[in-house]
């Protein structure tokens, strides 16, 4: 079955968003070696079942503490796993950080925008368009605890796919 | 004039001056990089943690980290 980590900044919404994308069948488990605990559980997609990890939150990939450690160490070892890249649409530029990352390391990304009714509300404007065209991957924007953007993040699952940092690097020089 | 993150007061906005290398990592995910406009928002007592401003957005960093984080301050 094919696996899909749920990764982003702490407090930005990925449990709830693991919540939404897995409905009620959730299992906790115990991660060996550390006291910190993840969270996993199964979605029907299209085509195809996923499994679905919660992963600790986490700002950058070189982790500080121990829990971002067991972030970083569940990212190795799930070499052939898709992520989705959740990010607070109201702090995008540090989501970001971590998204650059994760692409850079070669793994296939879907960024998820989400707590957009918060950005709205304090009046930032993203483009996700020229997100998508930028970053090469799909950009969606969601409210987790209402639901709005799931559809489109599971439509946009099969999307995603690795991207070289070089070409986006040189679109990022276009703009300027 | 140049003061410790952790000796700005509350309200006091400045801009990063410097960091010390091995903290540079560390603090770029949490969008505190040289250049950028910080505000201290709270100085938690008992030598807890600070909460700055970055972007719009709130942080909080230990004390021990803000010492380490050199801030360029109007006047």
């Amino acid at each position: 079955m094919k696996k899909i980590l749920l990764m982003g900044n702490p407090n930005v919404g990925k449990s709830v968003f693991f919540n939404r994308l897995t409905g009620a069948n959730v299992i906790e488990s115990n991660y060996p070696g550390t006291t910190f605990d993840y969270t996993k559980g199964y979605m029907k997609g299209i085509s195809e079942d996923f499994e679905i990890i919660d992963v600790p939150g986490t700002f950058s990939l070189e982790p500080k503490d121990k829990a971002e450690e067991v972030a970083v160490k569940m990212l190795e070892e799930e070499k052939r796993a898709l992520v989705i890249c959740v990010i607070d649409a109201s702090k995008v530029e540090r989501g970001l950080y971590l998204a650059l990352e994760i692409i850079e390391r070669g793994y296939p990304v879907v960024l998820a925008l989400n707590m957009w009714d918060v950005a709205e509300d304090k009046n930032m404007q993203i483009d996700i368009e020229k997100l998508k065209s930028i970053l090469n991957i799909p950009v969606v924007s969601t409210i987790a605890i209402s639901g709005k953007g799931f559809k489109e993040v599971v439509l946009s699952l099969k999307k995603a796919a690795s991207v070289g940092v070089n070409e986006i690097t040189e679109k990022v020089g276009e703009i300027k | 004039m140049e003061k410790k993150l952790s000796e700005m007061n509350y309200e006091e906005e400045g801009r990063v001056g410097s960091i010390e290398q091995d903290l540079k990592n560390k603090v770029a995910g949490m969008g505190i990089r040289v250049g950028k406009n910080l505000k201290m928002i709270t100085k938690h007592p008992l030598k807890g943690p600070i909460v700055v401003e970055v972007d719009g957005a709130h942080t909080s960093l230990a004390l021990s980290i803000a010492d380490r984080i050199i801030m360029e301050v109007k006047r």
